[in-house]
This record gives C-alpha cells, sequence and structure tokens, in this order.
C-alpha cells in the first residue's frame, strides 16, 4: 500500500471514432468501476428516446436475455454492480452505463473480473436483444409505461419537484427546459422500431467518455479499449454549447397547488456567466456566501435568525449558468420569507460581506472538491463535467482559482446574477 | 478463512488493535477511564476525516428512570431528537459558526436507538475534532433558544409530512406495533415538542450523555495514538457510571394491524409491507447472524434474480423503485420491502403465494450459495466510504458487535440456520403492509 497514486490525475488512454478513454487510477478503494457516457444535446426530439434507451437496454442481451440473466450473473461475479441512466447536464443529456465490482485482490478468484465485467457491459450496450429487426416490443411497451411512470412521480419529491419546475419554467422556450427523462406526449410516439432506428444513431454517431477507475492494471485497460475499438461508428455528431447568456424581463410568479402541508419556495436566477469563463469561480464564492451551507446568508438568516425554515439553501446549475435558492416555509410566512431572502441579495451588492462569511464560504468550497476525491463517482462525474463544459481543471485548479476571489469580485458578479422566476408550491385552499 | 489478528500497542494508553486481513482493515480500539468507548478506523488515502460522538440514547427513549431517583418519567415525543438541535447552541454562540471557520461540515442525527454527532473535514482534523469533544460535553440551553428551536424543528416535522416515503414507512411501524415507541415519529409532533422545556432537555442530557453511555469514532487518514491522547485529554471523567433504568411498553407478539392507508400528493400508489420480528432478543454476533440470514432470504424470494421480482416487474406490477431491507436493533425487528405500484394488493397478494410456496417446497441451496457470495462482494463496496464505514459501524456497535465480522458471518454461515429463520421469520400472521394512495 506504499504507492497511492493520486486520484487527482486522470489521463488519457485512447481517442478514437469520438471515443475518449480516460483512466483514473486509485488503490486505496475495494471496488474498481467502469463509466460509460454517451452525450447528445438536450432536445425535444431525442429526450424521451434517449431515455428510454438504457431502460430497454438494462432488460436483456445476447446471452441474458432477461433482466434475471443479467442479475444471475451479476451476483456469479462476486455481487458486481451494474446500472444506467439519463441525467441533464446544461443543454446537454447524458446516457450513462455503470459497472463496478470488486478489485481481484479481495475476490480471491481466478475469474478475471476486468474483462468479465466489461464484456458484459459491451454487450448490454451492443447487443440488445431483438425481433425482426428492432427491440423486443414487449420491453419497449413495459419501459415506456415505467418511464412514464417515473416522469409523472416527480412530484413525489417535493424539494426536489419545486427546484425542477422552477428551473423548466424560467427555460421552457430552451432546450435547457426540457426534462431529463423527456416528456410523457412523446413517449406515446416511441415503438419497438422507431426505437431500434434511433439507437443505430446513438451507437453510431454520439460522441462517449469512458473512465476506468480503481486499481486496473495495464491488460485490463487495454482490453477495454480494445473492445471499445470494435463498435461500429459513423461520422460523430458535433454537440453544441449550452447557451448561457440570455435577458431577462419582468420576473414571473408562478403559484403551483397540490396537497401539502408546508409551502416550497424556489427562486430562479440567471446568472450568465458560462463555465469556462474565468468570472465562473467568483460565481461560485457568491452561491456559497449567498445559500452553500451552515455559513451562508440564508442559513444564517432565514433559519437561525427568523427560524421561518428547517432549510434554505441556494445552488448553482453550473453548465446552463443558473442559481436556484429553495427554502421550505409555513405557508403563510411566504412574503417574510421573501423580504429576508431579498435583503440577503442586496447585503451582498452593497459589499455587506463578513470575513467569516467569506473566509469560511472558500473553505467549505475546498473542502466540498478535497472530498471528491474519496468517491470513484464523484471523481468521474468531476471529469466529465469538465470535458462537458470544456474546461480543463484539476480540482487542485478550482481550488487554487476560488482562494484568488476577493470580497470585491462577489459584489461585481452580483450585479449580473437576475431573479428570473419565483416559484410557490403552496396547499389546494 | 478468517484472518483476525489481535494486538496492543505498547503505550501507557493500553490500544488494542484488530487486523481483518482479509479485508484490508484494521480498528483501534482504546477505552477512557471514565467507560467512553474510542475507535479509530484509518483510510490511508482519504482526504476526508469522519468524526463521530454518539450517545445510546435516541427517538424510542421517552420513558427513563432518572440515575439516582425511584420513579419512572414519561418525556415528550421528540426530545432526543430535540437535545440534538440545541446542543449546537454554546455559551459563546453557535458551534456550527466555528466549525464552518475552519472549513468543515458539522451535522448530526438521531435515531430509534442513538444520537450521533459528527463532522467530516479534510484539514486541521485536531481543531475540528476538539470542537466536537467539547460541544457535546458543554450543553448551553436557554429558554428562549428553546422556544424558537420549535419552530425550526415545527418546520422540519411538516416537511416530512408531505414525504410519502418516510409516511409510507411510519405507517407500517404503527401497522406493525401496539405500544413500541419505534412507532412514533422520531423528530415528534409540532403539539409534543411544544411541551418541551430547558429542564427536561437537561434531565435527559444529564441522564444519556455520561461518557459510558458514548462512544466516539474516527474514520479517515489519522494517527489512531493522536486521536486517542485528545481524547484522554479532553472527556470529562465524571463520577461514578449512572445506571440508566430505560423502560419499554409490553409489546405483544402479534402485529397492530395488517393494512394502513393514508392520501398524499402522489402520482401513483407507494407502498411497503413486511414481516413483524419476535426472534431479536439478541446481541452480539446472533444479532447480525439473524441480520444477514434474513437479508439474504428477502435476496433469494424477490431480489432481481429471483421469478417473483421479474414477474412481478414484467406484469407492471413493481418498477424499479421496488427494495427490501430488514432492521434490527434491542427491542424490534422487522423486514421491509416495497415501492411503486398500481396496485399494491396484487403485489401483497403474489407475494403471499410465493412465501406459501417455498414454506412446502423450501429454498433453494444453489441461490443461496451465489447470492450469499454476491452479498458478501458487495459489502466491500461500502468500505470505500467514510460515511458508510460510519454509519454501519455505529449502527452496530450497539448491538455490541463489530460491523468487520460481517464477512465472517458470510463465511460461517449455514444453509441449516437459514432455512430455520426462514420458518421464524416469514410467519404470515405478522404480515403487515402500508399504503400511501393518490389524493
Amino acid at each position: 500500500m506504499n504507492t497511492l497514486i493520486s486520484e487527482n490525475k486522470v489521463s488519457e488512454i485512447a481517442s478514437f471514432n469520438g471515443i475518449k478513454i480516460y483512466r483514473i487510477q486509485s488503490r486505496k478503494f475495494k471496488t474498481n468501476s467502469i463509466n460509460i457516457f454517451f452525450y447528445d444535446d438536450l432536445t425535444r426530439e431525442n429526450a424521451a428516446k434517449n431515455a428510454m434507451l438504457p431502460a430497454v437496454l438494462r432488460r436483456g442481451c445476447e446471452g441474458y436475455p432477461t433482466i434475471r440473466d443479467i442479475s444471475l450473473y451479476l451476483e456469479e461475479l462476486y455481487g458486481s454492480v451494474f446500472d444506467c441512466g439519463v441525467t441533464k447536464k446544461g443543454e446537454h443529456q447524458i446516457i450513462q452505463f455503470y459497472i463496478e465490482y470488486i478489485s481481484n485482490k479481495y475476490a480471491r478468484s481466478d475469474i478475471d473480473l476486468t474483462k468479465k465485467t466489461f464484456d458484459l457491459l459491451l454487450d448490454i450496450i451492443t447487443k440488445p436483444v431483438l425481433e425482426n429487426n428492432a427491440f423486443k416490443k414487449e420491453y419497449v411497451e413495459q419501459e415506456a409505461q415505467n418511464l412514464k411512470e417515473l416522469i409523472e412521480s416527480r412530484v413525489n419529491d417535493k424539494m426536489q419537484y419545486v427546484i425542477e419546475k422552477c428551473l423548466e419554467e424560467m427555460c421552457k422556450d430552451e432546450p435547457f427546459g426540457i426534462y431529463d427523462y423527456g416528456n410523457v406526449e412523446d413517449l406515446k410516439e416511441i415503438d419497438e422500431k422507431n426505437l431500434y432506428e434511433h439507437y443505430k444513431y446513438f451507437l453510431e454517431t454520439l460522441p462517449v467518455y469512458v473512465f476506468i477507475s480503481g486499481d486496473i492494471d495495464d491488460e485490463g485497460v487495454k482490453y477495454i479499449a480494445d473492445g471499445l475499438a470494435k463498435i461500429k461508428r459513423g461520422n460523430i455528431k458535433p454537440i453544441a454549447k449550452t447557451k448561457v447568456e440570455v435577458e431577462v424581463g419582468e420576473v414571473k410568479n408562478i403559484t403551483e397547488r397540490v396537497s401539502v402541508n408546508q409551502g416550497k419556495l424556489c427562486l430562479g436566477f440567471r446568472t450568465n456567466t458560462p463555465p469556462g469563463s474565468k468570472d465562473y469561480y467568483k460565481l461560485l464564492v457568491y452561491n456559497s456566501i449567498l445559500g452553500g451551507g451552515l455559513h451562508s446568508k440564508l442559513f444564517q438568516n432565514v433559519r437561525e435568525k427568523a427560524g421561518l425554515a428547517y432549510y434554505a439553501f441556494s445552488r448553482l446549475e453550473k453548465f446552463k449558468g443558473l442559481m436556484v435558492l429553495s427554502s421550505g416555509i409555513e405557508i403563510k410566512n411566504k412574503d417574510k420569507a421573501l423580504e429576508i431572502i431579498y435583503e440577503q441579495l442586496e447585503e451582498i451588492k452593497k459589499g455587506n460581506i463578513s470575513d467569516y462569511e467569506y473566509e469560511a464560504s472558500i473553505k467549505s468550497i475546498e473542502t466540498g472538491i478535497k472530498s471528491l476525491k474519496d468517491s470513484q463517482l464523484q471523481i468521474v462525474d468531476f471529469y466529465l463535467s469538465q470535458y462537458i463544459a470544456q474546461t480543463n481543471d484539476t480540482p487542485d485548479d478550482v481550488i487554487e482559482n476560488v482562494k484568488k476571489v476577493t470580497k470585491q469580485d462577489v459584489v461585481d458578479i452580483s450585479e449580473r446574477i437576475k431573479l428570473d422566476t419565483v416559484y410557490f408550491l403552496t396547499s389546494k385552499e | 478463512m478468517a484472518e483476525k489478528i489481535e494486538g496492543r500497542i505498547q503505550n501507557h494508553m493500553n490500544i488494542r488493535t484488530i487486523e481483518y486481513k482479509n479485508i484490508d482493515e484494521t480498528v483501534y480500539i482504546y477505552e477512557h477511564s471514565s467507560g467512553l468507548k474510542s475507535f479509530v478506523v484509518p483510510k490511508k488515502g482519504y482526504s476526508k476525516k469522519y468524526a463521530t460522538f454518539a450517545t445510546h440514547y435516541g427517538s424510542i427513549n421517552n420513558e427513563f428512570i432518572v440515575p439516582g431517583e425511584k420513579d419512572a418519567i414519561r418525556v415528550p415525543d421528540g426530545i432526543a431528537h430535540f437535545l440534538e438541535h440545541k446542543l449546537f447552541e454554546q455559551k459563546d454562540g453557535s458551534v456550527m459558526d466555528k466549525f464552518s471557520k475552519l472549513g468543515s461540515n458539522p451535522n448530526a442525527y438521531t435515531s430509534f436507538a442513538q444520537t450521533v454527532y459528527l463532522f467530516s473535514c479534510t484539514d486541521r482534523f485536531k481543531d475540528n475534532f476538539q470542537l466536537l469533544l467539547d460541544f457535546v460535553q458543554n450543553p448551553f440551553i436557554t429558554e428562549e433558544s428553546v422556544e424558537k428551536e420549535k419552530d425550526i424543528i415545527a418546520q422540519e416535522i411538516r416537511m416530512y409530512e408531505d414525504d410519502p416515503n418516510w409516511r409510507v414507512f411510519f405507517n407500517l411501524l404503527d401497522a406493525f406495533y401496539v405500544n413500541n415507541p419505534v412507532k412514533i415519529d422520531i423528530a415528534g409532533t409540532v403539539e409534543s415538542i411544544s411541551k418541551i422545556n430547558r429542564d427536561i432537555l437537561y434531565t435527559c442530557y444529564n441522564t444519556f450523555y455520561h461518557p459510558s453511555n458514548m462512544m466516539i469514532l474516527v474514520v479517515g487518514d489519522v494517527e489512531p495514538e493522536e486521536v486517542f491522547k485528545q481524547i484522554e485529554d479532553s472527556i470529562d471523567t465524571k463520577s461514578s457510571k449512572p445506571e440508566i433504568k430505560r423502560i419499554f411498553p409490553e409489546e405483544p407478539k402479534t402485529i397492530n394491524r395488517d393494512y394502513v392507508e393514508q392520501k398524499l400528493a402522489v402520482a401513483m400508489p407507494m407502498f411497503q409491507m413486511g414481516f413483524k420480528d419476535n426472534d431479536f432478543n439478541s446481541k452480539g454476533i446472533e444479532c447480525l447472524k439473524r441480520e444477514i440470514a434474513i437479508k439474504l432470504i428477502l435476496e433469494m424470494i424477490m431480489g432481481r434474480s429471483s421469478s417473483l421480482y421479474n414477474e412481478l416487474y414484467n406484469d407492471g406490477l413493481i418498477n424499479n423503485s421496488f427494495d427490501f431491507d430488514y432492521t434490527i436493533e434491542e427491542n424490534y425487528a422487522y423486514s421491509a420491502f416495497g415501492g411503486e405500484s398500481k396496485d399494491p394488493l396484487a403485489v401483497k397478494k403474489r407475494v403471499m403465494d410465493e412465501i406459501k410456496k417455498i414454506q412446502m417446497s423450501g429454498l433453494d441451496k444453489d441461490s443461496y450459495e451465489r447470492i450469499k457470495r454476491a452479498m458478501k462482494g458487495r459489502f466491500m463496496r461500502q468500505l470505500n466510504s467514510v460515511e458508510r464505514i460510519s454509519h454501519m459501524f455505529i449502527s452496530v456497535y450497539f448491538r455490541e458487535v463489530s460491523m468487520f465480522d460481517y464477512p465472517d458471518v458470510y463465511d460461517n454461515m449455514t444453509f441449516d440456520y437459514v432455512k430455520g429463520v426462514f420458518d421464524s421469520h416469514f410467519n404470515l400472521d405478522n404480515l403487515a403492509m402500508s399504503v400511501i394512495n393518490p389524493v
């Protein structure tokens, strides 16, 4: 255990056919993981179809044609874990396939788990169960129903739901307004034939990022690269950049009524600051001071001083340059909460930032970034985010740049942050 | 084969070590003269250092005899959680600010049987750790701050009232239990917390926060000897170890009711069901054995490789949200499984049919072997995360057992034992169901 390779470093192993392969070496974990990300423009036309793909592909592949067969095999491979799904990062839709397995050292077996698990992952992606030159009808119909239920069930998690709805309403005329999983109407148009046509487009033309992390030897890495090289690829689709700068008109006020006890207040802002700009680090500090933790103005004033809420925070959507502020309050206290929130925004504009708020904010970001390195998924997500945003920072770069931000920088950036939408989820009466 | 090597560090503090060779982990153990036990699990190469200070006191301890007194007292529901909130208040302001100045993240949680204070940091561990040791030992509670906290916690309670996952789970506990306080919401109700005052908070604190009722755990890239030295210097060697008498109401072996339903703003019905377990009167390794055996059986009956799961999934009766678990504590144990379904009662019928089938035909030995190996492999994943280790360690610690014994328990498990557990736990008379329907 004397050679602990820094997971701070990512090395590009190979790049071909629009597939980029990265390796993040570390010996501190008990498991290894392989992550394969396809990414596409987030569009109404493709969103639901892209969301359907992992759902259908995980149903089975050649050799393992049902969920049961795949699960049985994963169990044999010492409880390896497979999962897949979609997310959005700005106006990009990411389709992820992931497998994690225990390092050979702990499995103590003759089975080469790197090869076996990668083969399974690749087969799930490239050798789906087909019928009459299309996907299996039954799988597509069932997964369309599951996806419909998943989209409709968003409302179950009220805290998350109201944040997503606020940002979607804000951006309803832009690609970002599309939900990660598409929408229910578009699902109706999907059948086993057109989804299979879409699958070919997905497999042949979408750019791909692959991350191999943990303690995988050179031979294993080469095996993975060779396997990926066998995927038949066509002309790779150029992916558009997310549009960040948007003029804000009058503030939109939206109220949604459902059966709830607690009101959920959400404010959506445009920061007009793309992730690649130097100002992005100022924005990070601004957000931390405003609502990025226990030290923040929102926590201190909305919760600790006024006792209006249990939670009050702000969060950045880095890729689209959005900031969202969220709090759960007694319904009758909406105006009082808004007043305190607006006061906090004004305080930063006026430069009323205490040394404590400023220093704790910078340290909190530093701790957060350093902590990423303890999770394979988080470090992979960090680098994927860098590549999607076309920035090339390491975790240390981010820390270094954040430390250079001054209070005046925070005041300067505050002028650019514009309130766009106030969203309130409240009770029916 | 188990490879567990016990040892000692030669210094005045009498530090014990247990090295688990198979999984490359070592636990360092030090017992303070007050009776406080402390543990360090070093994780070389990790950035995060995760420290916890926990007391064996949670939401279920609402009736007890104060050491030195004769009569039992009944305290308001939600008080353990309330006290957890109030401990962050110190004479010179909120301790959260001091942690924030150091760039670390303090937090705390109250469960049924424990209250846990913690922080995670990447730098200045010693300073952060000192804050933790000091604030948990020095409550400063004023009437005024108690009143303000009621508003904040009321909003926390409201948040959970609207959370269908939380509600479906607590409604199931209510279906299982007639008297056991585990059925009461951890945070209490807006009404019950209104009765809390400074004096009752101190009574609870003085009863349950004696070092002998507590434990400390540090997971991360730290030097165990330094951590223990700091503990030795900072823990108050209080008067003799008080005897805490916890009072639990009698609980019948039968379930309270077999079905509970509530309406909330959800898109489709959500359900949790499970078996009330009466065989939990065991501490130590027996408790881990039973836990693993039941989790194994659940995986065999309704895991993704089971025929039941696949039939339910293919028939559109369950989706990806379906999951299952088993919980065993000092005074209660139960299995629970559920997710979203357009027809929860149809799922219940299928589950019952499957269990009856297995009662006739027996469990399958091949799946048992395969799933045992898989679960042991998946246990290894948990060791990647300092948070996961801390969480697991503490939850089994108060049952007087070490989480690092899990691999051993897997290795020593036998099919006959598992068959016996199946017969005792999966008793259809003890099956209860909770459903959340759309408004």
